[in-house]
């Protein structure tokens, strides 16, 4: 790959970066949104470095050639290998199929969260808001579910967001959310279990308000905590489809 | 490195450089658009500079014919997962490249034979603690490898920097202690195992090692070159060299994150070593970023600590997008020598801090 195409490479890389952050909020479908300001730079900074060097290959063209020495001997330093070219195959997915976010294909074989009880303590707060129903995410939602043997969440109402996805071994459907660690490459699920409502489409997106389902036996016994629905609206646009 | 050297290099009649100058120098017919033959430079620049304008208006038609036409349920993940490799391992990658460049360009070689000491033996734990101040992932550590091995460190010493560094910094073990609440001996045994692997790596590699198994990492211009232009050489050669191999690492890592379902994990859980091993393995197939890893790792709840050590001990040191990342900055006849043993003592180590802090 000749210095020039490797710019032009670099420019396309760069810009296919900021594409997703600047003038789109893609990047989220890809990657947490604290990684924002991180994919802004390395954009910049590969589109600055392409046209740099696009610059020096061609002013290098037009005469004053003292960087063209690698022409005439073994080991080209000014090229690349053939494999560099597979840079764009990144850029040709973000522009061309744009992927979507993870949804219910990846929610029914990803590994469920994991929950540790001496987590819960530390990772919400102890007390709700005294009115109207308390909004949650439904991490908190499964990890209180199964680690709260006070049962706080016992008759508060409480609203969660997701996406409906199929119960393929029995009644009812779950609302799932998929969590992030870093990016989509480490996706694991949250989910409930909604046996009142009639199944929405796979895929479509719900704020729904209702009550725990409060198990009658040990918390951990239960494979999926339930929730009955009281009311529910279509999200139409979910602003970060993880949590 | 000045040009001669690194010709002189180039031409020795061994197995590693042969191989190494196949990836370095591909086929000219693989290239885009061929240098025609004796043909003038210019006329090679403008064919360059139409190819792209095809490619940008290619990704325009397609973006504006078949946005919304992909509906393939497994093909779209792998793609958001392909997407979601590249673009984290992105800033890691340039950040790395520009640190190894800045290495190259800006640090005289002088600096580093005072820090680093002179016996390999001494300086390979120098070079494994000092992993500990990089807080990046596996991404970043490559080039930065290959920008000290450019400044004359010792190669055994560079290496062990290589795999002490994703494993060791703050960031990892802060994010260890916190996948892992009320089991802190996690991250401590995530530390030390990585930390004496590196370091055995790294004093083999110093007993055992020959230098023309490394291509030796270049820059356009020789170590006396310094300032802004050989800055801005080292970090394209840097970036262009590990990003296509970063690339196919992430297609595979990709395509077996959708596709190879978990289940089969479960069924050799209860075996002590046989699940040690398939953690090691879902590890270097899966090539989560260092920083994640212990998040995912957390919810395998049916294996045993030792074998999420595992996880946590082989991942950031030998992975898919590693292997890659590595065979591209310095050849596969390295690739080959280097990672069964990197393998064997990240196990060997697993096992041994495992049963004893575990």
């Amino acid at each position: 790959m000749t210095r020039l195409a490797q710019g032009m490479v670099m420019v396309l890389l760069g810009a296919a970066a900021l594409s997703v952050t600047v003038t789109s909020q893609t990047y989220l479908n890809y990657v947490r949104e604290e990684f924002r300001p991180f994919l802004v730079a390395a954009g910049v900074v590969l589109v600055l470095l392409g046209a740099v060097t696009v610059v020096l290959d061609l002013r290098s063209a037009h005469g004053d050639d003292t960087d063209t020495h690698g022409h005439s001997h073994g080991h080209d330093h000014a090229r690349a290998p053939a494999v560099a070219w597979l840079l764009l195959l990144p850029v040709a997915v973000i522009f061309v199929v744009a992927p979507p976010a993870l949804g219910a294909y990846t929610a029914a074989t990803a590994d469920q969260a994991a929950v540790v009880e001496s987590a819960a303590a530390d990772e919400f707060d102890a007390e709700f808001p005294d009115d109207g129903p308390v909004e949650m995410k439904l991490r908190e939602f499964v990890v209180r579910a199964w680690t709260d043997e006070e049962r706080t969440m016992a008759g508060r109402d409480i609203r969660l967001a997701g996406f409906a996805m199929p119960n393929p071994e029995g009644e009812g459907w779950y609302l799932a959310r998929l969590q992030i660690a870093c990016c989509a490459a480490d996706a694991i699920v949250n989910r409930v279990l909604i046996e009142n409502q009639p199944e929405p489409p796979e895929d479509s997106w719900w704020t729904v308000t209702g009550r725990w389902v409060e198990p009658e036996g040990s918390l951990q016994e239960v494979r999926d905590h339930r929730f009955e629905v009281t009311e529910m609206t279509a999200v139409d646009n979910p602003p970060d489809p993880y949590e | 490195m000045s040009e001669r050297p690194s010709r002189a290099l180039a031409s020795a009649p061994s197995l590693g450089d042969s191989l190494a100058r196949g990836w370095d120098e591909p086929d000219d017919g693989h290239e885009l658009p061929p240098p025609e033959w004796g043909r003038p430079a210019r006329s090679g620049r403008t064919a360059t500079v139409w190819l792209f304008a095809l490619i940008v208006l290619a990704l325009t038609a397609g973006q504006a014919l078949l946005a919304g036409r992909f509906t393939h349920e497994a093909f779209l993940a792998w793609a958001t997962v392909f997407t979601a490799i590249s673009l984290q391992a992105l800033p890691f990658l340039v950040f790395g490249v520009a640190l190894s460049a800045a290495i190259t360009a800006f640090v005289p070689a002088r600096f580093w034979q005072r820090v680093v000491p002179r016996r390999a033996a001494l300086a390979v734990p120098v070079a494994g603690l000092s992993g500990a101040v990089l807080p990046g992932c596996e991404c970043a550590s490559v080039p930065v490898a290959g920008g000290l091995m450019r400044r004359g460190v010792a190669p055994a010493a560079a290496l062990t920097f290589l795999l002490a560094a994703p494993a060791i910094n703050p960031v990892v073990v802060v994010a260890t202690v916190v996948a892992f609440p009320g089991q802190p001996e996690m991250a401590l045994a995530r530390f030390l195992a990585s930390l004496a692997a590196a370091v055995g790596v790294g004093w083999l590699w110093a007993a055992f090692g020959r230098t023309d198994w490394l291509r030796p990492p270049r820059a356009g211009h020789g170590a006396d070159a310094t300032g802004w232009r050989a800055f801005v050489d080292a970090m394209r050669h840097d970036l262009m060299h590990a990003g296509g191999f970063l690339v196919v690492g992430g297609l595979v890592a990709a395509g077996v994150n959708v596709l190879v379902p978990r289940d089969w994990l479960a069924a050799v859980a209860d075996t002590p070593v046989l699940s040690v091993l398939a953690m090691a393995l879902l590890a270097v197939v899966l090539s989560i970023c260092s920083e994640a890893d212990a998040f995912i790792v957390v919810s395998f709840t049916e294996f045993s600590a030792t074998a999420k050590l595992a996880f946590l001990v082989v991942g950031p040191m030998i992975d898919l997008k590693l292997i890659a990342l590595q065979a591209g900055s310095f050849g596969w006849a390295f690739v080959r020598r280097f990672v069964p043993l990197t393998l064997a003592l990240t196990l060997l180590f697993t096992f041994l801090i495992g049963g004893w802090l575990l």
